[in-house]
């Protein structure tokens, strides 16, 4: 389980203050408004943001002391996931070996992977080459591959039109039924997640103001606000 | 309406003039003493300018490079106290005239200098000579070094946070974290770097001159005004002119590929941890590159300093006179840079609406082709044509600021043109539909996006003027007299802290100039 209590993180104009439980293997979508507090949620599980107090832990493990590199964790950007300069079997393998110097196998383990996420033939391709569903599946391969079990996925589908934002779910969700794995994902039209994620958050002024399954957020006495955040964007 | 049709665009014009100026100019240099063909006679001279010019600016470059790119990315990697009064630094280095730079290295490393006080000091009584590769080098790294510091520390600030967020959740080492985050921004930006220093030092005039330590070190500048001034050879001067236009010409069509820079894409500014700040070895490395650097750059840049003590001794009615001088003919210049630039912008921006994108590159070369144009030269010759209608007395007067305007040209255009164009990108399709044109255009719609960038340019405009040592030393005399000139003066007739004083009233106008261009350039609409 992902853990979070009391976790408070303080700037100047910003105070956040989250808590939140996330169950081994479930998918958890976190709505809110700009400026919420969504992304630095996510930041501050991977670690780039570090709390002033409260706990973080995830199957046990306190993820506090650690690095981001060190943290069971990967992360999917919005944008600028993936290194210009590299070619896309390049930037997958980022994940399993940064010094890209890889074994046989390893390079297998990009190919299949690259063949996962539906880019078979694209190996070779820069970034500048391919669209953007394309960059965010190479991003979403290069997390995969790296073995950790928490995925962090931040507005991964914005940006992309509806069409190509319902491939990015229908993949998120086969890669996930392959590999258990557990995923927190913002994300700004929560309907298009509705059907897949297992929980759902509605993270706002820098809390977790409210938890439950998508049907609880939506559905529920919240539902009003939740669709009222959303439309103020 | 008619007549108005018929009139040619005010930009046309510019470009006419200027093209018609630089080319009659040229033709009056080459055909002053019959035209005779000069360029075979001085074969052996020609290849030993050519080679000095080619192996200092070459020099100059790596130099300027190695520490430039060392200390961008010490600072890029460090955060600590003072760190803003080092970018401050490198930025006064940037706008500082050549002739103080020639001061600082006299007043550091030359023979009564600090550097010969402290091995004095410490008992140590053998010479050294500063004249030559050595001066000349220090004083080109000593000005570009820090351009290129700036530079590439701005380039890397543009990699995005989440590559950097990236690197430290992928546990990346300081070399992984300098092959895939530094290495292509470098690689981006120094071929475009070395270029346009190699440009800069090939061209070299104040430095060469001052610090050359004779006529056997004289870049294509120096020569040209060695055969104007000292030998009266307007043929060789011609020819001279016409090689070293094609050189820098070339160079500069390379450059314009080469520094096509792929417009930023950046979400947000990079104010995440790098992952190798952390690394000792990286500590001590960046300690050594700061120190370094800061005992290289610092007493240079603070030389002047020491004009502080005398400055109200040097209040006298040349001084004065000289300021007055200088500040004139920079307000004209000024006037005369940002007026061609408004009007090549606005033909420029004529042409992009037209969708004529050849004629539109065209106009925005022209500002830069002038970059190549040696301004001796083009001095030369314009004397030439005007001799006939002008008491020479007068000349210097006329052509000053309009050389100057030529040469801050380039810097002013790159201000105006942009904005320009973005205001036809914005508004270009309301103003057609509502029937503005010409000035009425230019008043509601231009003006006030303009007003900040113009300001910018004008004042920039005056800072390189105010410092610049260049065509006056062809003019400069008792009877005209610029601060930069009057610097020169003091500095052939060894009265160190008199030129120190009249250095730092140079820098201080030249810094206050380039400040408020910045302060208006970075400024909000």
């Amino acid at each position: 389980m992902l853990l979070i209590e009391s976790c408070r993180l303080t700037w100047p104009d910003f105070t956040a203050n989250y808590s939140l439980k996330v169950p081994t293997g479930h998918l958890c979508a976190v709505v809110g408004p700009s400026g919420g507090g969504k992304t630095t949620l996510l930041h501050m599980i991977a670690g780039f943001e570090v709390p002033e107090s409260g706990t973080l832990a995830f199957a046990g493990q306190d993820l506090l002391p650690l690095t981001p590199a060190e943290r069971p964790v990967a992360i999917v950007f919005q944008d600028h996931n993936l290194f210009p300069h590299l070619t896309a079997s390049q930037n997958v393998a980022l994940g399993l070996q940064p010094s890209l110097r890889l074994t046989g196998r390893e390079r297998a383990l990009v190919t299949d992977m690259l063949d996962a996420v539906g880019l078979s033939g694209f190996d070779q391709r820069r970034p500048g080459e391919m669209s953007g569903g394309q960059r965010q599946r190479v991003a979403f391969a290069r997390a995969l591959i790296s073995g950790r079990p928490l995925i962090l996925l931040d507005e991964p589908f914005s940006g992309l039109d509806p069409g190509l934002r319902r491939d990015m779910v229908q993949l998120v969700d086969e890669l996930r039924r392959r590999r258990p794995v557990t995923i927190v994902m913002t994300i700004h039209t929560p309907e298009d997640v509705a059907d897949l994620a297992d929980q759902m958050a509605f993270v706002t002024h820098g809390e977790v103001a409210a938890s439950g399954t998508p049907a609880d957020i939506l559905q529920g006495p919240l539902a009003a606000r939740v669709a009222a955040s959303i439309l103020d964007e | 309406m008619k007549l108005r049709s018929r009139l040619p665009h005010p930009g046309n014009v510019t470009a006419l003039a200027i093209a018609a100026l630089v080319a009659g100019s040229f033709i009056a240099l080459a055909t002053v003493d019959g035209g005779k063909p000069a360029l075979f006679s001085i074969g052996p001279y020609l290849i030993r300018v050519l080679a000095f010019s080619v192996i200092q600016a070459g020099l100059s470059t790596i130099l300027s490079l190695a520490l430039g790119v060392a200390l961008a990315l010490a600072l890029a990697r460090r955060r600590f106290f003072g760190r803003d009064v080092v970018l401050s630094l490198l930025s006064i280095t940037m706008v500082m005239p050549t002739i103080v730079a020639v001061f600082a290295v006299l007043a550091v490393y030359g023979r009564s200098g600090w550097l010969a006080e402290a091995l004095g000091a410490l008992g140590w009584n053998g010479s050294f000579t500063i004249f030559g590769y050595p001066g000349i080098l220090i004083a080109h790294v000593f000005l570009n070094a820090p351009f290129v510091a700036r530079i590439t520390l701005d380039g890397l600030d543009l990699v995005p946070a989440e590559q950097w967020r990236l690197a430290a959740s992928l546990g990346f080492t300081p070399a992984q974290t300098f092959r895939h985050l530094d290495w292509p921004v470098l690689r981006a930006e120094l071929a475009g770097l070395a270029g346009l220093v190699f440009l800069m030092c090939f061209k070299s005039f104040a430095i060469v001159l001052a610090l050359g330590g004779g006529p056997s070190r004289a870049t294509l500048e120096v020569a040209i005004y060695e055969a104007l001034k000292i030998d009266l050879d307007f043929g060789r001067a011609a020819w001279l002119a016409l090689i070293q236009l094609a050189i820098c010409l070339f160079m500069m069509l390379v450059l314009d590929w080469a520094f096509a820079r792929p417009p930023a894409t950046h979400t947000m500014r990079a104010q995440v941890r790098r992952p190798d700040e952390a690394n000792r070895r990286l500590k001590i490395i960046d300690a050594l590159i700061l120190v370094g650097g800061g005992l290289f750059i610092a007493p240079l840049a603070l030389s002047v300093l020491r004009g502080l003590r005398n400055i109200f001794d040097v209040v006298d009615a040349d001084l004065l006179q000289a300021f007055a001088t200088s500040a004139a003919i920079a307000t004209a210049a000024a006037l005369v840079a940002c007026g061609l630039a408004l009007s090549l912008a606005s033909a420029a921006r004529r042409r992009m609406i037209s969708r004529s994108r050849r004629l539109a590159a065209v106009y925005d070369f022209l500002p830069n082709s002038l970059l190549a144009v040696p301004p001796f030269a083009l001095t030369a010759g314009l004397f030439l044509m005007i001799r006939p209608f002008v008491d020479p007395a007068m000349a210097g007067l006329i052509l000053l600021p309009l050389i100057n305007g030529l040469a801050a040209l380039p810097f002013a255009y790159r201000y105006i043109a942009p904005r320009l164009m973005t205001t036809e990108e914005r508004y270009g399709r309301l103003a057609a539909s509502l029937g503005m044109t010409g000035l009425t255009k230019l008043r509601i719609v231009d003006w006030p996006v303009l007003r900040r960038p113009l300001v910018a340019s004008f004042a920039l405009a005056m800072a390189l003027s105010f410092g610049d040592f260049g065509v006056i030393a062809l003019f400069g005399g008792a009877e005209l007299r610029t601060l930069p000139y009057l610097l020169y003066e003091r500095l052939g007739s060894y009265r160190l802290d008199e030129a120190a004083a009249v250095g730092l009233i140079i820098v201080l106008a030249a810094f206050l100039l380039a400040h408020v261009s910045g302060r208006m350039s970075h400024a909000a609409d």
